[in-house]
């Protein structure tokens, strides 16, 4: 019974590494070859739901032409900077693009045209607290990615913006949350109460 | 003779040492039967049931478990409620790795002092009003989510809510007062099993609600907010079933009813001496905060862990999570009837050796899980662990009621208290760095397991032996009461104050497996006709 448990064991494991081994796109490998800009000023802070946001975005003339061949579709994403992925694992910046956490909220996805394109989006309300940057990605016919652009530098250290998520907490929550824990304690109490007096009652009598 | 009533440990009391783990009804020889009493079930002499019919609901005896086993699974959904939802709140508090690890050991922390309290709370007002106390004190900290706006707040709630599992002691004190002693193992190892199901629940159970209550137009972030009622709700219910329905002993409740038994009540600071100075409790303290311990750390982080490394929905990984919790359902008496099944053939070695196996290839498994890197095996892995560390859980308190028959009530808190220390150790050390991914963190918890139940090793009984070595060939010292009636001074043997132990050891002499036939009697044994 040792043995089979081990080979179940050894086979289990051999079959995880062999998993891990297929390639995928990184994203060191793609171009920057988006122009990229967007409305909010540096150090902006923007209230979720209600501020907007205008990007542009556009092919990079000074790649050669025919660069742009294989595009196909543009993803337009809310990214974090630095400073927000610190100590949040979730959110972490990985050269794999399959394992990029960087850029979690999608913006728009448009078809792919050279010439200027934009978009005006209103920061939606499930965005939380935190210093972003915008990013679009390009697409070829496959869904792989090929090329971005960002409206930061490389080092994601200009050219930064803050949005002030919405709390989600509303006042009607708040008081029916009072009101249950109240109700809560009163019945408790009123139960201990009641049974006391039956209880100091009927020694009475 | 027999039991001192209200003692320190009379919580456990009738527990002989004899009674399997998993016994579902003793018949009329072993107990007698009272032919007065006008009970749904056959009752003993103190009105507690002998048989555990799990599917009835009768007034008072199963009534009780049932108020007593579904109060306690409430305060494990409320207190584990926002594990399947941090990828949800951390992004609206803007929590760090930090504050979300932070919160988990807080949530484990605030049992450890409320059970030790929850004791004296259940002698002096009764198990039916601690258990509707802590519920319905608890709830309006589970209605407080609602209010949280950042990290502090957060922490500060999950330490709060977290103080409801003090309906553990509530539940097992409930049981013993409900069942006869040679069915208690089985009701106490069922209740509390299907109560620690909480855990699980929860994590199938909060995302659903967060799904629902989404769909009928709230934003994330006020929709995981009000997800939260739904087990504040569950914790007022429950209270106010609780002293409806409930009743504290067999013939009703504790303050209409005279205190009966001896007014002499053993002395706390003997019962607790006995306890600390014994070395066994102390490695079993450390045992069971990686089984036990691990188990609550991993339903904190096991959801958030699928979530992010796999990149599941919300809903997806709360389904994986709740099968570690609910495999509670079975892996927990299993745990137990192994350890009787061990015990038949190998008396007190077989239980130590059963509990080492389960619990290493726990911590064999834990290892895997944060090395696995796709998601099937990832959940075969888990699944294993989950069944390893909580027969585990089980397989301990095959062992618990024989380190000490004086201080039982007290090892057994402290056991208990052991586990969410070492949840809350475990939590601070793997899962609160950022340095540390939470892969790593579970790779490094099953390491710590096989660790730290080494130690096993370590427990001998003169009578019985220990995991590598044999019984002590002393006549005396290799005696089951000569082990038991030890806890006593002379004056206390002199008081007939330890009876109890010697009815105990004489019942014991089960765990030498097959050789019980072989035992001698120790010539200067006390006999209990004295």
């Amino acid at each position: 019974m040792a043995a089979s448990t081990l080979l179940f064991v050894a086979s289990i494991l051999l079959s995880s590494f062999a998993l891990s081994c297929y390639a995928s796109g990184t994203f060191s490998a793609l171009q920057k070859s988006i122009l990229l800009t967007s409305s909010p000023k540096s150090g902006q802070v923007l209230k979720a739901g209600e501020a907007n946001i205008t990007v542009t975005w556009s092919f990079n003339k000074t790649y050669p032409a025919g660069t742009d061949s294989a595009y196909k579709t543009v993803k337009v994403k809310l990214c974090y900077a630095p400073i927000s992925q610190k100590d949040r694992g979730w959110r972490k910046t990985k050269d794999e693009l399959k394992k990029d956490r960087t850029c979690q909220h999608k913006i728009v996805k448009r078809d792919y045209k050279p010439e200027t394109d934009s978009v005006t989006w209103t920061v939606e309300r499930d965005i939380p607290t935190a210093t972003y940057f915008v990013r679009a990605y390009v697409y070829n016919a496959e869904e792989k990615e090929v090329a971005y652009g960002q409206s930061t530098n490389d080092g994601k250290k200009t050219n930064l913006f803050e949005v002030e998520a919405i709390t989600g907490r509303h006042v009607s929550l708040d008081i029916a949350s009072v009101c249950f824990s109240v109700f809560s304690i009163v019945s408790l109490a009123g139960f201990f109460y009641l049974e006391k007096r039956k209880g100091a009652a009927s020694q009475q009598k | 003779m027999g039991d001192i009533e209200g003692s320190p440990g009379s919580s456990m009391h009738g527990v002989t040492g004899r009674e399997p783990v998993l016994a579902f009804s003793v018949a009329s020889p072993i107990v007698p039967t009272d032919p007065t009493a006008k009970f749904d079930l056959p009752v003993d002499s103190e009105h507690k049931a002998k048989v555990f019919k799990l599917f009835s609901f009768a007034n008072p005896h199963m009534r009780t478990f049932h108020l007593s086993w579904i109060s306690f699974f409430t305060c494990f959904v409320s207190t584990f409620a926002a594990a399947p939802l941090v990828p949800i709140i951390r992004d609206n508090l803007n929590l760090t790795k930090g504050d979300v690890g932070n919160a988990g050991v807080a949530s484990v922390s605030g049992s450890i002092f409320s059970r030790l309290v929850m004791g004296a709370v259940c002698d002096l007002l009764g198990p039916r009003y601690g258990c509707a106390f802590v519920i319905m004190l608890t709830a309006p900290t589970v209605f407080c989510m609602s209010f949280v706006a950042d990290a502090s707040g957060y922490i500060a709630v999950r330490f709060m809510i977290g103080f409801s599992l003090a309906t553990f002691v509530t539940c097992q004190y409930w049981m013993s007062t409900m069942f006869n002693g040679k069915i208690i193992g089985t009701v106490n190892g069922t209740a509390a099993g299907w109560g620690n199901m909480g855990g699980g629940a929860t994590q199938l159970i909060m995302p659903l609600l967060y799904d629902l209550i989404q769909r009928f137009g709230a934003t994330p972030f006020t929709a995981w907010r009000i997800a939260f009622f739904i087990p504040g709700w569950l914790h007022v219910i429950m209270g106010i079933l609780v002293l409806t329905l409930g009743q504290d002993l067999p013939d009703g409740n504790l303050g209409a009813l005279q205190k009966k038994g001896d007014v002499s009540k053993d002395k706390f600071s003997k019962v607790f001496w006995y306890a600390v100075t014994n070395y066994r409790t102390w490695i079993f303290v450390l045992l069971y905060g990686y089984s036990m311990g691990v188990e609550l750390s991993t339903d904190n982080v096991i959801a958030e862990y699928f979530f992010d490394r796999f990149d599941l929905k919300l809903q997806t990984a709360g389904i994986i999570a709740a099968t570690f919790g609910m495999a509670n359902l079975l892996a927990r008496p299993f745990g137990g009837y192994a350890s009787d099944v061990a015990a038949r053939r190998f008396g007190m070695r077989g239980r130590l050796w059963t509990l080492w196996i389960l619990q290493t290839l726990g911590g064999v498994f834990c290892i895997l899980l944060g090395r696995s890197n796709s998601l099937p095996i990832a959940v075969t892995m888990m699944i294993i662990f989950s069944v390893g560390a909580q027969a585990a859980c089980g397989a301990t308190f095959g062992i618990i009621p024989f380190i000490s028959r004086r201080s039982l009530g007290i090892i057994s808190g402290m056991t208990g208290a052991g586990g969410n220390f070492g949840s809350g150790l475990t939590q601070l050390l793997f899962f609160t760095s950022s340095q540390i991914s939470t892969a790593m963190g579970l790779t490094y918890m099953g390491i710590m397991i096989v660790a730290c139940t080494m130690p096993v090793t370590l427990v001998h009984f003169p009578q019985w032996g220990s995991m590598f070595l044999p019984p002590s060939r002393d006549v005396v010292k290799g005696s089951e009461e000569h082990y038991y009636v030890s806890e006593w001074t002379e004056d206390e043997k002199q008081q007939g104050m330890h009876q109890g132990s010697v009815k105990f050891a004489e019942n014991s002499r089960s765990e030498r497996g097959r050789r019980v036939a072989s035992a001698p009697t120790p010539p200067d044994a006390t006999p209990n006709h004295a």
